[in-house]
């Protein structure tokens, strides 16, 4: 470990024209006094989700315990369940009909994050404030954005998305306010100019006409990049040289993708400089969802994969039906085969993102060991539009606060709210209350 | 035109007990299954303070049994799970019973259990408390009645959850508890069983609240005829094995939860119900009431000139045949409660 003098700050950015690029965790920014008392890297908080239930029979494994081999859709998490606390029995009661009657993925998810039984309606919305916000609030002067919001499909934030619930409840996971949604970035260069711009986003138009003689941000930020440099022992140089990297190969994507769409048909219904390809799109987001980590630029982030009710077909696995028909199988044999595909195929994406997690450096040890990320759903059969035993997983270790390599199944109906409530207390929010908890749950301190 | 106005479905019964301790829990949650096949009343949650996974398993028997067979293998459509089971963690209730031993062990000639269950263990249950708060939160204003045929342990543990107070007023008009002895009698086992408890319902509980004392139960007991006639319909009954199993046949055995069910079912025509006032707990468990014009509790008293009405109701309604769990769309259920068919794209 190289130690200097004068430690470089935690949130030192490399800047030029436009441009603020983030720094990973280096040696360089623990003081020398400070070595001895083992500077932490910081906790995050990722809520990544994905609609219309799972098909549990494939996502369940058969025991409660130690991970051994886990099920079909979890197939490709095997190398990883050594980082994977799976959570059985949790269930939002704010998500049931309740008296409110049809529009069961309306209310999952405008409940997932705010444990609140969500208004009814299309014009005045109304949820609580997400559990993410909470602690975003707590960290924002702590990193350059309190959170991420992101997404891969459908920003409509109008008209009725399920039975008469608006599209805000479907297309949203962060609630800032009882009345203020956060809508997810859909696109990955809207996401890289949040992360690395000024602020501006622009226009595709104006994209489009600047795609010929756009220079890498990496360009812009040259000179601070080599002042920097300068100032590195040869470990730092080299994790300072992945990362920016990483950036590039990022930027590389984004246009790759901005190029493809260009040369389609305009009436293409993905939008400008999305890839119509779902795994290249869930790679750009994430790979960005880990610079930003990388670089302490958030700590609290929500993933929206697809939106609830989502009839997106995965014409990537040859299903041209849409996946939420797909869901209600009502026993069929070839629909449930389709939905576990479209649910492995999904669970497959997040793998590949835990073994990127675990393979970046921070500190001690790994990014991932410095995270909570919840992959989930608000659903858990979607045949039958249930909301207890939701899918949940708890990758991460939460920085020594969470034993994961394990599955634990609680008693039947324990709210999902104490999920979210013991994930606050380690991000540093203590509550006594939030939706309808009745308590942390616990999952450090059991065998 | 005016348009047709929805009326609020059933009463919602929430009903916690310490099934498996004598017959009287069970017999009352046949006869609340028997109310609520003829549409009278719905049981919208079930919990045992009995901690003993036989209790919840035998509530799990009964919840099968009632519900009829299953649905045939590959039959399409929606079929709801079975609701679970709530069971107190640690209450000072946990034994096992002849009544559960007999209903649980009970097997066929092949070693399979007649009466098979899901409850193996502590996290197939619910906790109680979550359970009933859960349960209210999709009840009608004024519209459930909570029916306590054991200790008070479990309805505290409510009590006690964030906004479960406001809740408990709002949806529910009655409790109905079958413990105690009126108008005042010596220590009771349900009351004594967690004093601490009933002190406090009573004291804090926010809704009127009619108490059905062991005198009631005594007075008016289920006959021991009729397991051996009106439910001889069935090859195996899980309600017939129990009550053979609680004490040697032929006897009759009292029924205070019976009266507790039927009386938050059916309210009119079958009991007397005493003056308001306060019914207050000794430290020993025995219960006394005083009346008092502006107290929320009374109890129920035996009306001679329906006591026979009482038990033929109590016999026909408890041995009266499963109703078929419901199976595709619900007659309440909207039309877009129905799921779209598979689109179809080239």
């Amino acid at each position: 470990m190289t130690i200097t003098r004068k430690a470089l700050h935690r949130r030192s950015f490399l800047r030029g024209m436009g441009a603020a690029v983030g720094l990973p965790f280096l040696d360089a920014m623990v003081p020398a006094m400070a070595i001895a008392r083992a500077a932490k890297p910081p906790l995050r908080m990722v809520f990544a989700y994905v609609p219309n239930g799972i098909i549990m029979e494939q996502w369940n494994p058969g025991y409660e315990g130690r991970l051994g081999e886990l099920p079909r859709i979890l197939k490709a998490m095997e190398p990883h369940r050594d980082d994977i606390l799976m959570l059985g029995n949790l269930t939002h009661n704010s998500g049931r009909a309740l008296l409110d009657g049809a529009g069961d993925h309306g209310r999952c998810s405008g409940s997932y994050l705010t444990g609140i039984q969500v208004k009814k309606t299309t014009v005045d919305i109304r949820a609580g404030v997400s559990c993410d916000q909470i602690v975003a609030r707590h960290v924002a002067d702590q990193a350059r954005f309190p959170s991420l919001e992101v997404g891969m499909e459908d920003a409509r934030q109008a008209g009725d998305c399920d039975s008469g619930y608006s599209c805000a409840y479907t297309n949203n996971l962060a609630w800032k306010s009882e009345t203020q949604p956060l809508p997810p970035i859909l696109n990955p260069r809207a996401l890289f100019e949040r992360l690395f711009g000024n602020g501006a986003i622009l226009s595709p138009e104006t994209r489009a006409r600047q795609a010929d003689y756009r220079r890498s941000i990496l360009d812009f930020v040259g000179e601070d990049t080599r002042q920097l440099e300068a100032t590195l022992g040869p470990t730092d140089r080299r994790k300072l040289d992945e990362y920016l990297s990483s950036i590039r190969e990022v930027e590389r994507q984004i246009e790759r993708a901005e190029k493809t769409n260009a040369q389609f048909d305009p009436h293409m219904e993905k939008p400008y400089g999305v890839p119509a390809d779902f795994a290249e799109h869930f790679k750009l987001m994430t790979d960005m969802i880990t610079i930003a980590f990388q670089a302490d630029l958030t700590r609290v982030v929500t993933f929206l994969m697809t939106r609830e009710g989502t009839s997106r077909p995965y014409r990537e696995l040859g299903i041209a039906d849409g996946h939420h028909p797909c869901t209600h199988h009502q026993g069929k044999p070839e629909l449930i085969e389709k939905v576990t595909q479209i649910n492995t195929y999904h669970a497959t994406q997040m793998a590949a993102w835990v073994a990127k997690l675990k393979s970046i450096r921070e500190g001690e040890g790994r990014l991932l060991d410095n995270m909570m990320l919840v992959y989930g759903a608000g659903l858990s059969d979607g045949n039958r539009h249930l909301h207890e035993d939701l899918p949940t997983m708890l990758i991460g270790n939460g920085g020594g606060t969470v034993k994961t390599g394990r599955r634990i199944v609680y008693r039947r109906e324990t709210p999902m709210c104490n999920l979210h409530l013991a994930m606050m207390e380690r991000m540093g929010v203590h509550m006594e209350h939030f939706g309808d908890a009745t308590g942390q749950l616990r999952f450090a301190d059991l065998a | 035109m005016p348009f047709p106005v929805q009326a609020k479905p059933a009463v919602g019964i929430v009903f916690d007990s310490d099934l498996g301790n004598g017959v009287d829990a069970a017999l009352a949650l046949a006869l609340l299954y028997g109310l609520e096949g003829k549409g009278e009343a719905r049981l919208v949650s079930n919990s045992t303070t009995w901690s003993n996974l036989s209790s919840a398993a035998f509530a799990d028997v009964l919840a099968r049994f009632y519900s009829g067979p299953p649905p045939p293998a590959g039959a399409r459509g929606f079929q709801r799970p079975l609701p679970p089971i709530g069971m107190a963690e640690n209450s000072n209730l946990r034994g096992d019973t002849s009544v559960l031993d007999a209903v649980l062990e009970k097997q066929t000639a092949d070693g399979l259990p007649v009466y098979p269950h899901g409850i193996h263990k502590l996290n197939d249950t619910a906790d109680p408390a979550v359970l009933i708060r859960n349960a209210l939160t999709a009840q009608y204003d004024a519209n459930c009645v909570v029916v306590l045929a054991g200790p008070a342990t479990n309805l505290v543990k409510v009590m006690d959850l964030d906004g479960a107070l406001d809740l408990i007023r709002h949806k529910v008009k009655l409790l109905v508890m079958a413990a105690g002895a009126y108008p005042d009698g010596s220590a009771e086992f349900r009351v004594k069983t967690d004093v601490a408890a009933a002190k406090r319902l009573l004291a804090e509980w926010p809704t009127p609240m009619v108490a059905v004392g062991s005198e009631v139960g005594d007075g008016l007991p289920f006959p021991g005829s009729s397991i051996e006639e009106d439910f001889a319909w069935a090859p195996a009954h899980p309600i017939v094995d129990a009550y053979r199993a609680f004490e040697p046949m032929p006897y009759d055995a009292a029924v205070p939860s019976m009266a507790a069910v039927l009386y938050a079912v059916r309210p009119d025509g079958y009991f007397k119900l005493s003056a308001p006032g306060t019914i207050g707990v000794q430290e020993d468990g025995s219960t006394r009431f005083t009346p008092a014009a502006d107290g929320r509790h009374r109890y129920l008293a035996i009306d001679p000139a329906q006591k026979e009405k009482v038990v033929r109701t109590y016999a026909e309604l408890a041995s009266a045949k499963p109703v078929p769990r419901q199976f595709g769309r619900g007659p309440n259920q909207k039309k877009n409660d129905e799921p779209p068919e598979p689109v179809k794209k080239p």
